[in-house]
């Protein structure tokens, strides 16, 4: 399915807004979104992109035409992903991790734990449903990290894995974040709202 | 005439006697927040910002109003014109006057005079080298403020960039006067790089930023990466990408926040490197909290800003 959407005259961030309503009610596989300033371009190619479209634009006269074709990560090819929590999921499970150390007394071993519990947590299976690192947490997602592959695997599976922002700016690590989409306290506190299960480490 | 139209500078001065010279600027904005209160907040911090960037101390203040009395009501104007005076109060300043027309367009703003010592003024084209730049907001509120016009932008960092933008530069401007800083200005609409540009420009002088230390509201990158950027921001990296160098590791979204319009944004100060680490330390402790020392000035013949 293909679908065109016509935003020359609009100033942003309308055409990103024409955008995202066009994806969330339609799911196109294809579409195509006139706008005719820079800005608009860079701005809409960076909105699909997000969503996980393939993106391309060119030139014709004085507008511009931004393609983009539905890719592996796209809100239409992911929809099938979010979907596994109907089928044999009994229960949304959100998992808090406030520290980079499990459990208290060795800092070495506590390491050692969470790395173990990081890497053991795909046992969950669908029911895994987020997981949120605040505080010294944060750690477990930066480029050095050793769980980086897992957290990554864990997240192609379809778990939201949320990282406070906050805490990455307290510690100076926003730009070291590999992992995850940056967040606040109110989608955490919303995300805890809606879990069947909270659980905290 | 010390400071004047020749020099594309923060506001004019003009030396009355060898102690004393005039500060005037003035700035006025359509609405950039849904709450007239605060929206008057943000103008008058916004309006005062350039008196502080060169150092002086605002005195007096006229309103400038343009308001469209057919579609509003005026108790909408009323609290608009609260928020400047509560601002003004906070500064010290005192109002003395104002001018309103009619205009199909809200617009709210001051023209403020202050006082400064002749021999203490502190312009954006005095860069040495050696020189610790120190940034004391975070940047973002243009993007921010583009996803709350979209909508997608919740109501807690609604509040906190609007908390932000309201914010006087008032303590960073006297806590600076007591150590050597060699120039300063505020980040407005040119965003940080287009305002270091103008510094950087005839300074023999070029700059080096330590990215990963320049302080960003948090939830910016992730409203950038959606494309919430506005087109001042791409305005801006057109005019002067061409004395910007970006090390690989500065991503797109990153070069986005770095020249996106700020509004209302924080002091930027050249301070010489001996006096940084106290400056930066009376700054923390004078409740600046987010000041940062986000990179230096270096003695080059190219004046050009790189950004690892």
């Amino acid at each position: 399915m293909s679908t065109e959407i016509d935003c020359r005259g609009l100033a942003c961030p309308a055409p990103v807004l024409k955008t995202k309503e066009l994806i969330e009610q339609e799911k196109p596989e294809k579409l195509i979104v006139i706008v005719d300033n820079e800005a608009a371009r860079q701005n809409v190619t960076r909105f699909m992109e997000y969503q996980g479209f393939d993106v391309s634009a060119s030139e014709e006269g004085t507008d511009f035409h931004v393609t983009g074709h539905a890719g592996e990560g796209s809100e239409s090819a992911a929809a099938p992903v979010k979907t596994v929590e109907s089928e044999e999921v009994k229960q949304k499970i959100m998992v808090m991790v406030g520290t980079d150390r499990m459990g208290h007394g060795d800092d070495e071993l506590g390491l050692k734990l969470m790395v173990s519990f990081l890497k053991t947590l795909k046992e969950m299976g669908g029911e895994l449903w987020r997981l949120v690192f605040v505080n010294n947490g944060v750690k477990m997602t930066i480029s050095d990290s050793e769980v980086l592959p897992v957290l990554e695997e864990l997240e192609k599976s379809g778990v939201y894995i949320l990282v406070c922002g906050t805490c990455l700016t307290h510690f100076n690590l926003l730009e070291k974040k590999m992992v995850g989409e940056t967040t606040n306290m109110l989608d955490i506190v919303t995300a805890m709202q809606l879990a069947d299960k909270v659980v905290n480490i | 005439m010390i400071v004047g139209l020749d020099r594309a500078d923060d506001a004019g001065v003009y030396r009355v006697n060898d102690d004393l010279a005039l500060i005037q600027t003035v700035d006025f904005f359509t609405p950039i927040v849904d709450d007239p209160y605060w929206f008057g907040q943000i103008a008058a911090a916004n309006a005062l910002s350039d008196v502080y960037a060169m150092g002086g101390v605002p005195k007096t203040a006229m309103n400038l109003v343009g308001f469209p009395l057919e579609q509003m009501d005026m108790s909408i104007l009323r609290e608009i014109l609260q928020g400047g005076i509560d601002k003004m109060k906070e500064a010290g300043v005192v109002l003395v006057g104002g001018h309103s027309v009619e205009d199909p367009e809200l617009k709210y703003g001051l023209s403020v005079t202050g006082f400064i010592h002749p021999k203490r003024i502190l312009t954006q084209k005095n860069l040495k080298g050696g020189d610790r730049l120190i940034l004391t907001k975070p940047l973002g509120t243009g993007i921010v403020n583009t996803a709350v016009k979209g909508g997608i932008a919740s109501p807690e960092v609604v509040e906190s960039v609007t908390h932000l933008m309201a914010r006087l530069n008032q303590k960073p401007a006297e806590i600076m006067s007591r150590y050597e800083v060699h120039a300063c200005t505020d980040i407005t609409g040119f965003g940080l790089l287009g305002h270091l540009a103008e510094m950087v420009l005839d300074s023999g002088c070029g700059i080096r930023l330590q990215s990963d230390r320049i302080p960003i509201i948090p939830e910016a990158r992730e409203y950038a990466q959606m494309g919430f950027i506005p087109a001042g921001a791409y305005r801006n990296r057109e005019f002067r990408s061409g004395m910007m160098e970006f090390l690989p590791s500065v991503d797109r979204f990153l070069q986005d926040l770095l020249f996106d319009p700020q509004t209302s944004g924080g002091l930027l100060i050249s301070v010489s490197e001996k006096d940084s680490a106290d400056l930066l330390r009376a700054l923390k402790t004078g409740g600046v909290h987010e000041a940062v020392i986000i990179g230096g000035v270096i003695s080059t013949s190219e004046e050009r800003i790189f950004v690892e």
